[in-house]
């Protein structure tokens, strides 16, 4: 028997829907998973634990999705850990925004289970034996 | 129920519940960024879950209004009342179409075509018409604007909620017909309506009264008498439509506590007393921010930890309470602990430390007093900085935030027992207390809540109004106030004033900023209708707006912020508009204007200097200045203050019998005097200053009022002056090694200003002109104790430069005090979320050196924690 291995993971968006939504597809392909519903609380949480997956949402009270990926980039470098950034908004500047502060790839909202994990797997964070095509 | 969908239904319902009072303040003021802000992210965040459980008709409508949204946020497209009208209607629509999902658990049946269709019109930029016949398809109030008197939660469900994710999946439909108390939806414009028309009932009450109290035993007096009472009843009637219950606002509250308690290792329970209390929405937006604010700082200061509590035979669960009650026209609420209490030995310490006030002083007040001392700027006792309470905001910022809206705050502490915190804020701010002051022949009514005192100036032996040149001035307790004279600013009269003249100044404050109104009769203070300025006046910043006295005449509100903008006293008024920094950030250059002295001294160009650093202007007597060797010196204020010329041809004994005009700078105990020939005005200006060629002592030359002006080199002459007085002042710090200093200045001018004032106090100091500079300071090595830096500057802003700072490297953990022209609370905020330790404004030594002091101690403290000895 293996020893099951945990992908650690923060999903912060301000809808409590949304959370629960990416965490059950991200629990599903075996990642562990921290909650922060502001940029706030997404910076405490990092600052506690660094993830390597952050999903992201951009339209946030308090601190919105970018002002959080800079200074989640300011602080602790490019490298570590992925963001995602998720955006309802299709506007080719939009995305451009996100990716420009520091995302390595976007998801439009809403996603399902296929979307994001195809997603994850562009960014190499997709854990093996995923099949996209796969019925989920 | 799914229990997504039970989660999407709270969250939702939350975020709709704030929506009416957010838009309904849009229309007020059509662009608040962070207002609109809010809202289009609420209806964003709807629209975006919709998908995700398959509500197409919410989707839908949500996505139309987000779109219009999104044109207001940008600035494409403005904010019209009939926009707003269109948005609320929408967001009525969501709310029948959530409130059928919460009870069908899907989405009832309906067609949005039509609202969708007038939404994708206004999104164009075409003028909707939103009284058309657009039938509801849902059993709504006919044409629904907004939502008032809603079913509000009863003061059980404003108390605590459970974690969203924990929540049952059967909710409670709060908002269900049938079992909700009764209530219709009325649009606003017809309670504003109503209440225009109950504010001309009183006034035309109060005229009828006052006709029949010269008519004794008249046949109409007991009607009249009936008539007003129920008019009194109406009024209060209609106010009543306007309000909500408190306890809408402390609903965050619960959740907020339970975090704490969590984050900070302590028990805490949260009581809610009067959470039925009502005051006016508006209001209640307002004080949201100082409430949550108080809360933590009971959490995180007032309460202890659970052994601290048990030895000091307490219950360990802590407990803050929160009550609520009407009194008189305010609401009185009180946010109290059960905790450890302020500390008046504490406070006295830091208070003398700090230079507020002396031994003698403290030794003569009452506990209550010296509590009081926490509302100070920068003032905090916490021993050391806690992420929950943040660091630089405090008391303060509360105190300001509610004083601006009329309230006061007051604390009665008991140590080892406990701190109650009392707030009183007016009920509503459409009505509201003015003093009723004359100028020229006309009334005006002047805020209360701006009001600190009442001067009567005079002949007597009280204060005068003198002139420096042609501005008016007065000396109240040790200080220089500058006045506005309301006449000439209004334009009323031209005749300039008389010094000496007797008349009265209402002393006013504007942020940091006070002032002297000047008026010639104060009637009496009275309660008044506040009326919006009429839209053709709007441009006219000296007034707020208009109300109706009793007697039937029309008068002006004054507002002290135009009036001080108006006459060029540099005061920031950015308030809530500058909710974001760069807004902050631009009005902060369009205000970098300094008021100056201009004087003569010995040849050439007149000479300036910036009145901030100027403590007085004296007329010595010849008799009372003393020759002590090379030099000048005269008693001043208990000790020997050496005169320095400036004529540059040494010190010259003036003439018997003459007057020697003298500069003063310094503070109580320290000072210099700089011998002038004469004082020639007080400007507003902007300073460039070219420094081309400048002489010794000057930093070079600016033009003022068409007029090449030599602008003088503060730091140069005290040093002149004052070599001993350095050296004692410095001697006297030198005790310990002198705190390091790093200034991030890029206008030399300021640099020149605040080095000497620095240095004198007894600090190491280095002024670097740019960021850049400073982190190849940092690259080198170099270390200090605290670093002070300007906000506005070329290629890297201080905001960037502190980011740089708390990115990483050996000058991570150091205080930065950001300097600037505005100290106001939002600009607070966004400085502090960059990473500045303290704001501090520019001009202000005293409380720049407070500043400096607090952040090298609490530094000192961190460093003793750090390392154990």
């Amino acid at each position: 028997m293996t020893i099951p291995v945990t992908i650690p993971a923060l999903v912060v968006d301000d809808s409590t829907v949304v959370r629960k939504v990416a965490r059950r597809i991200l629990e599903k392909h075996g990642f562990s998973i921290r909650e922060a519903a502001d940029g706030q609380q997404a910076l405490d949480a990092v600052a506690e634990d660094m993830p390597r997956l952050v999903l992201l949402d951009r339209n946030m009270p308090v601190m919105d999705g970018i002002e959080f990926l800079k200074r989640l980039r300011d602080t602790y470098g490019s490298s570590e850990p992925t963001v995602v950034m998720c955006t309802t908004e299709a506007a080719q500047d939009r995305i451009m925004e996100g990716l420009e502060a520091g995302a390595d790839e976007y998801v439009m909202k809403p996603f399902d289970e296929a979307i994001l994990m195809d997603k994850l797997s562009m960014v190499g964070l997709a854990p093996e034996g995923f099949d996209p095509d796969a019925p989920g | 129920m799914d229990d997504l969908l039970a989660d999407f239904l709270t969250e939702t319902n939350e975020g709709l519940q704030s929506l009416d009072g957010a838009l309904l303040s849009l229309e007020r003021n059509p662009d608040d960024p962070a207002v609109l802000a809010e809202v289009f992210r609420t209806i964003h965040t709807i629209k975006g879950t919709c998908g995700f459980l398959g509500l197409p008709r919410l989707e839908k409508v949500a996505h139309a209004a987000e779109n219009v949204l999104g044109r207001w946020r940008e600035g494409s497209l403005p904010v019209t009342a009939a926009g707003i009208s269109l948005i609320l209607r929408a967001v009525d629509r969501i709310k029948a179409i959530v409130a059928g999902l919460e009870s069908a658990g899907a989405e009832p049946a309906g067609d949005d075509a039509e609202m969708i269709a007038l939404l994708d019109a206004a999104f164009r930029g075409e003028e909707v018409a939103v009284d058309g016949p657009a039938a509801p398809p849902q059993a709504e109030a006919p044409a629904p604007v907004a939502a008032v008197a809603e079913p509000e939660p009863a003061p059980a469900a404003a108390a605590p909620q459970p974690a969203a994710a924990a929540q049952p999946p059967a909710q409670p439909t709060e908002a269900g017909p049938g079992n909700a108390p009764q209530t219709i939806r009325v649009a606003v414009d017809v309670l504003e309506d109503l209440m225009v028309l109950v504010s001309e009932l009183v006034l035309t009450r109060n005229q009828l009264m006052q006709l029949a109290r010269t008519e004794t035993n008249s046949a109409f007096s007991v009607p009249l008498q009936r008539l007003s009472q129920i008019t009194s009843d109406l009024q209060d009637g209609v106010m009543k439509t306007r309000m909500q219950p408190i306890g809408s606002a402390w609903q965050k509250l619960p959740r907020l506590v339970r975090d704490l308690s969590h984050d900070l290792g302590k028990k805490i329970i949260l009581e809610q007393h009067g959470a039925e209390t009502e005051l006016d929405r508006q209001v209640m937006e307002l004080i949201k921010d100082p409430l949550t604010h108080m809360v933590r700082n009971s959490a995180d200061h007032g309460l202890e930890g659970p052994e601290e509590r048990r030895a000091a035979g307490k219950p360990e669960t802590g407990r803050i309470t929160l009550n609520a009650y009407h009194e008189g026209g305010h609401i009185v609420m009180e946010i109290g602990d059960d905790g450890r209490g302020l500390s008046t030995a504490r406070i006295s310490e830091k208070v003398i430390r700090q230079g507020l006030a002396t031994e003698a002083e403290i030794a003569s007040m009452s506990e209550q007093e010296i509590h009081r001392f926490i509302f100070r700027p920068g003032f905090s006792t916490a021993a050391a900085i806690t992420s929950v309470s943040g660091r630089g905001v405090g008391m303060d910022v509360v105190k300001t935030n509610l004083e601006r809206i009329g309230g006061i705050v007051e604390l009665r502490s008991r140590e080892g027992r406990g701190t109650t915190f009392t707030i009183k804020i007016p009920l509503t701010l459409a009505i509201a207390a003015a003093l009723i002051v004359e100028s020229a022949g006309e009334r005006f009514a002047i805020p209360q809540n701006s009001v600190l005192e009442l001067v009567r100036v005079g002949d007597g032996d009280g204060p005068k109004i003198e002139m420096i040149k042609s501005t008016p001035v007065m000396r109240l307790r040790d200080r220089l106030l500058p006045l506005v004279n309301l006449s000439r600013l209004l334009a009323l009269q031209d005749q300039p004033v008389a010094a000496g003249g007797s008349s009265f100044v209402v002393v006013s404050q504007v942020g940091s900023q006070v002032f002297g109104i000047m008026v010639d009769r104060v009637f009496d203070t009275e309660e008044i209708v506040v009326k919006p300025v009429a839209p053709i006046l709007r441009d006219v910043t000296m007034f707020s707006g208009n109300t109706i006295l009793g007697d039937g005449s029309v008068i002006m509100i004054l507002d002290p912020n135009g009036i001080a903008r108006g006459t060029g006293l540099g005061v920031e008024t950015n308030g809530e508009a500058a909710a974001t920094l760069t807004a902050a950030t631009r009005s902060a250059e369009s205000r970098d204007h300094t008021a100056v002295l201009l004087f003569r001294a010995g040849e050439g160009a007149p000479k300036a200097v910036p009145l901030g650093l100027i403590a007085r202007l004296e007329d010595l007597p010849a008799e009372r200045i003393e020759q002590a060797g090379d030099s000048l010196v005269v008693q001043y204020r208990g000790s020997l203050m050496p005169l320095i010329p400036l004529s540059g041809y040494g010190a010259v004994m003036p003439a018997p019998g003459s007057k020697q005009a003298v500069l003063v700078f310094g503070d109580g105990a320290h000072s210099m005097g700089l011998m002038v020939d004469e004082i020639l005005d007080v400007m507003e200006t902007q300073l460039v200053i070219d420094g081309a060629g400048a002489r010794q002592g000057f930093l070079g030359s600016s033009v003022i009022a068409d007029k090449v002006t030599e602008v003088l080199d503060c730091a140069y002459w005290l040093h002149q002056g004052g070599a001993d007085w350095f050296s004692a002042t410095a001697k006297a710090k030198e005790v310990t090694r002198k705190p390091r200093v790093l200034l991030v200045e890029d206008s030399s001018f300021f640099r020149n200003l605040v080095v000497p004032a620095l240095s004198a106090a007894g600090y190491a100091i280095t002024g670097l002109p740019n960021p850049r500079e400073a982190l190849r300071l940092r690259e080198a090595g170099e270390m200090f104790d605290i670093i002070l830096s300007d906000i506005n500057m070329p290629e890297m802003d201080g905001l960037q430069f502190v980011r740089a700072i708390r990115d990483g490297g050996p000058w991570q953990e150091l205080p930065v005090i950001a300097l600037s022209a505005q100290a106001e609370p939002d600009d607070v905020e966004a400085g502090r979320e960059a990473g500045f330790t303290d704001y501090v404004a520019k001009y202000d030594r005293d409380a720049l050196i407070g500043a400096l002091t607090q952040a090298i101690e609490l530094q000192v403290f961190a460093r003793s924690i750090d390392s154990p000895v």
